[in-house]
């Protein structure tokens, strides 16, 4: 029994529960629509490619440790470098974010099921067999383009084996596969919510659910389209980013960067959003305002898209549009700046208990701050001027990745999963990764924010030893050798971090503590599932007639039921 | 170490003056947060026996204030933020130390070239290939990897590519701006101080993209003058070279004549060829 409400089926509406199925278990799960099977699928397949990004990651900084390193070949370095960018942000970053949406968005709202249950198994498949082409092509040509392939060096003429095409594939059916999961969580959302549930009261999660999905929507087939068209001028003589026949290279930039600024914004928003739902859960009192949070989230994705010439600054675009761009930027500091005021004030006058989703939570926010901040340093043309694909850059949004999917990730891993498995994460394993990751993040990123003012480009395979520049030389290309050292070294310590939550999760699954079907004590609606939830969810959908339907479910049920012995009402601890 | 390359031209200038400035806003908002993060968390720790819980909700006066304040400092930046683009776009003419002989002046979209008269700028073309700079001076000489430049004299760096995209920045001259095929761009450049700068490209640009490096010598007028006579002589001499050899070549019987294949003056040149690696 646990601690919170049991509602116990008087007429169970799903018969087939618990009967066993004929075909092997796996074969259930990769061909089923529940939306849970999906968004497990989604998670495991974002951690097992995090785990192979981090593999490159790690051989990107050992050849980066020291000058002038010949360990790895420039080419086999582009390589590594080009699939670790569309591992950690096209197969990472974004199906664990959507992922956790497919799980949670219909347990959030009280549906029982997605809109579209098999699109929404089509969706994962596509993603899965798109990384499983990138990767498979490490035995003939991988991808050497860099992490955006830019046009003409994608093109045939300067990259003539399959590897651009490999990378055009494998990014092709993720991102068809992600738009198709956005339009199936947009009609989820507007169509099957539990009755009450008005769009005002929806949770940050489920909310910024919403806003990703029109994100992937617009952003998504910019990409696709721009896709289709460098494939058909690699192979079919077409003309679209063909400098010589009439094309245009910068067509290219200005796609893919709605594309990418797109991806961004979705490592920003979720982790905001999971945060804006963690944060209150373990001060124990709401959100200081729920609207405003939603309200930041919502602008934040639809000024952050229209954003996306920031990254294109130093084009030869017209400077009008360049300072549309810097304003477009620069006013992300309102809903950004809201977000974190709600954050810091709900914690005030709080009851904060620091538990792991919690702990997460708060270093995801500070180092969001930091990455969020640097990325601030871009938006203003001159700046971005001096530090534009320099080693600032890769630094600023290394820190957005580490607080946004990463911390963010994890904490919302740690918050979910006992509904996900019934069970906690470990605490303790979960406390030496968290000071792990922080400890390597700083250190691997602030050296790099310093080698990017001494002039070290990003993406480099190699820099040059101090001593060459050393006689007559007015500055620059200083200190880049202890500046990579440390930051190499930071590396190890950042993916070790990583890792012990990653295996802390592959333990927990089986072993860990049992947590019953409320463990937090959270005010929305998956809690009022069991734990895992069953095939159809809920027995009864509730009605909604607050911000926090969980917590009027728990008075209704403390009227009813007339208070209970002291050694079970003990708050926010589990009963197994 | 905090900083940027200090500035060396009056663009830099504005560049860095704005670094700066973004780099105090910076500093303050992030220690701002994080240390209202741990304060907050500190004071309101359950275990520290805090009271219960309040259940605060903000009324809508305090969220209105808060996004206000937010949006004047985004407007501060944008407007200090045009206000230095500008300024750094502004080509100022050359100094009394600079080289006073005029060259061609070309318009460029993103540049704003001064007024006066006898202050008009010298223009270099710059060509970005796989891996290395090509720099083309009025009189039609050229250098691979390395610009001479005359000290105190407005430079217009008019930027082109003849592959693919890459991205010209000397630290301390100045911003860095894309060099597209097909495309002219520019920036420019007055450097105060003779000596040498390095730069790169800053655009991934294929395998030997981290070798694509490039230098800067600013040297007194006279020595400048001096140095692109030499410099055309030298150009003159190896193409003289190259002809001759093809010629004997040609004109040998063990070697017939290679038809259609054209030969590359260019690579002979003095000074081409390579990054300081090799
Ligand atoms: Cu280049």
């Amino acid at each position: 029994m646990s601690a919170g409400p049991t509602i116990h089926p008087k007429r169970p509406e799903v018969v087939t529960d618990g009967v066993a199925s004929s075909r092997p278990r796996w074969l259930e799960i990769a061909t089923s629509g529940d939306h849970k099977d999906v968004g497990r699928m989604l998670i495991a397949g974002s951690l097992a490619f995090l785990a192979l990004a981090l593999i490159e990651f790690l051989l990107i900084r050992l050849q980066l440790a020291v000058p002038e390193n010949t360990m790895i070949e420039p080419v086999t370095f582009n390589r590594l470098l080009s699939v670790m960018g569309v591992s950690l942000v096209v197969l990472f970053a974004l199906p664990l974010v959507l992922g956790l949406y497919t799980y949670l968005v219909p347990l959030q709202i009280g549906a029982r099921a997605l809109a579209f249950p098999r699109l929404a198994n089509l969706s994962t498949w596509l993603y899965i067999v798109g990384g499983a082409i990138l990767y498979t092509s490490f035995v003939y040509t991988p991808p050497e383009a860099g992490i955006n392939p830019l046009p003409p060096l994608s093109d045939t003429a300067f990259i003539s084996n399959n590897g651009v095409d490999v990378w055009i594939t494998a990014v092709g059916l993720s991102v068809l596969g992600f738009v198709l999961l956005a339009i199936n969580l947009l009609v989820t959302l507007r169509r099957l919510r539990a009755p009450g549930l008005a769009t005002r009261r929806l949770p940050p999660f489920a909310f910024s659910a919403g806003v990703s999905s029109w994100i992937l929507l617009i952003a998504g087939p910019a990409m696709l389209a721009a896709l289709v068209m460098l494939e058909m001028d690699r192979r079919f003589e077409g003309v679209f980013f063909d400098p010589g026949g009439g094309g245009a290279p910068t067509y290219w930039q200005h796609l893919s960067w709605i594309f990418m600024t797109g991806c961004y914004l979705l490592m920003v928003i979720p982790a905001a959003a999971a945060i804006s739902e963690i944060l209150p859960t373990f001060a124990r009192k709401p959100l200081i305002s729920r609207r405003a949070v939603n309200l930041s989230l919502a602008a934040t994705g639809a000024i952050g898209l229209l954003a996306w010439m920031q990254n294109m600054l130093t084009a030869s675009i017209p400077i009008g549009w360049l300072y549309f761009a810097m304003a477009a930027a620069l006013l992300l500091i309102v809903p950004v700046g809201v977000l974190f005021v709600n954050w810091l004030a709900t914690l005030a006058s709080g009851a904060i208990e620091l538990r792991a989703p919690m702990l997460f939570a708060l270093a995801a926010i500070s180092t969001l701050s930091i990455g969020l901040v640097a990325e601030l340093f871009h938006a203003v043309i001159p700046v971005n001027w001096l530090l534009a694909d320099t080693a600032d850059a890769t630094a600023a949004t290394g820190y957005v990745v580490v607080g946004g999917p990463v911390l963010g990730g994890i904490a919302a891993l740690h918050y979910w999963f006992p509904k996900l498995t019934g069970r906690f994460m470990g605490e303790s394993l979960a406390r030496f990764s968290l000071v792990a990751i922080l400890i390597g993040a700083h250190l691997t990123l602030l050296p790099m924010f310093l080698a990017g003012l001494d002039g070290q480009q990003a993406d480099v395979y190699k820099y040059f030893e101090d001593d060459l520049y050393a006689d007559g030389v007015v500055g620059t290309f200083q200190s880049l050798d202890t500046y990579n050292l440390i930051s190499s070294i930071g590396a190890l310590v950042l993916v070790t971090g990583i890792v012990m939550s990653l295996v802390n999760a592959a333990r927990s699954a089986g072993h860990g503590r049992r947590a019953g079907h409320d463990p937090w004590r959270g005010d929305t609606l998956e809690w009022l599932a069991l734990s895992p939830p069953p095939p159809h969810n809920f027995d009864v959908v509730p009605d909604v007639r607050s911000d926090e339907p969980m917590r009027d479910i728990r008075d209704a049920v403390k009227r009813r039921h007339p208070p209970v012995p002291a050694s079970r009402a003990k708050s926010g601890e589990p009963v197994a | 170490m905090l900083g940027p390359e200090s500035a060396h031209s009056p663009n830099a200038e504005d560049l860095n003056a704005l670094y700066w400035v973004m780099m105090v806003i910076g500093l303050l908002l992030i220690v701002a947060i994080n240390a209202a993060l741990i304060g907050l968390v500190v004071r309101y720790r359950r275990s520290r026996g805090a009271a219960a819980p309040r259940r605060l909700r903000s009324r809508r006066p305090i969220q209105v204030v808060a996004a206000s304040a937010l949006a004047g400092l985004a407007l501060v930046l944008f407007v200090l933020g045009v206000i230095f683009t500008e300024n750094a776009r502004e080509v100022e003419a050359s100094g009394p130390d600079g080289l006073q002989a005029s060259s061609l002046l070309t318009a460029q979209r993103d540049i704003k070239p001064p007024g006066g008269e006898d202050t008009e700028p010298l223009t270099i073309q710059a060509s970005g290939q796989q891996w290395i700079w090509r720099y083309e001076y009025p009189d039609g000489t050229f250098s691979y990897y390395e610009l001479v430049v005359p000290v105190d004299t407005a430079v217009l760096v008019e930027l082109n590519s003849t592959d693919v995209v890459h991205r010209w920045w000397v630290p301390g001259l100045g911003g860095k701006f894309d060099v597209v095929p097909d495309q002219q761009s520019g920036t420019w450049f007055k450097a105060d101080e003779e000596g040498v700068y390095y730069g790169a490209s800053y655009q991934f640009s294929g395998a030997a993209y981290a070798a694509m490096r490039t230098r800067v010598r600013v040297v007194t007028p006279t020595e400048y003058e001096a140095w692109l006579e030499q410099q055309a002589t030298d150009i003159q001499d190896a193409q003289e070279l190259v002809r001759r050899q093809l010629d004997e070549r040609v004109d040998s019987p063990d070697n017939p004549p290679d038809d259609g294949e054209s030969v590359d003056i260019d690579s002979s040149a003095p000074g081409g060829g390579g990054g300081p690696s090799q």
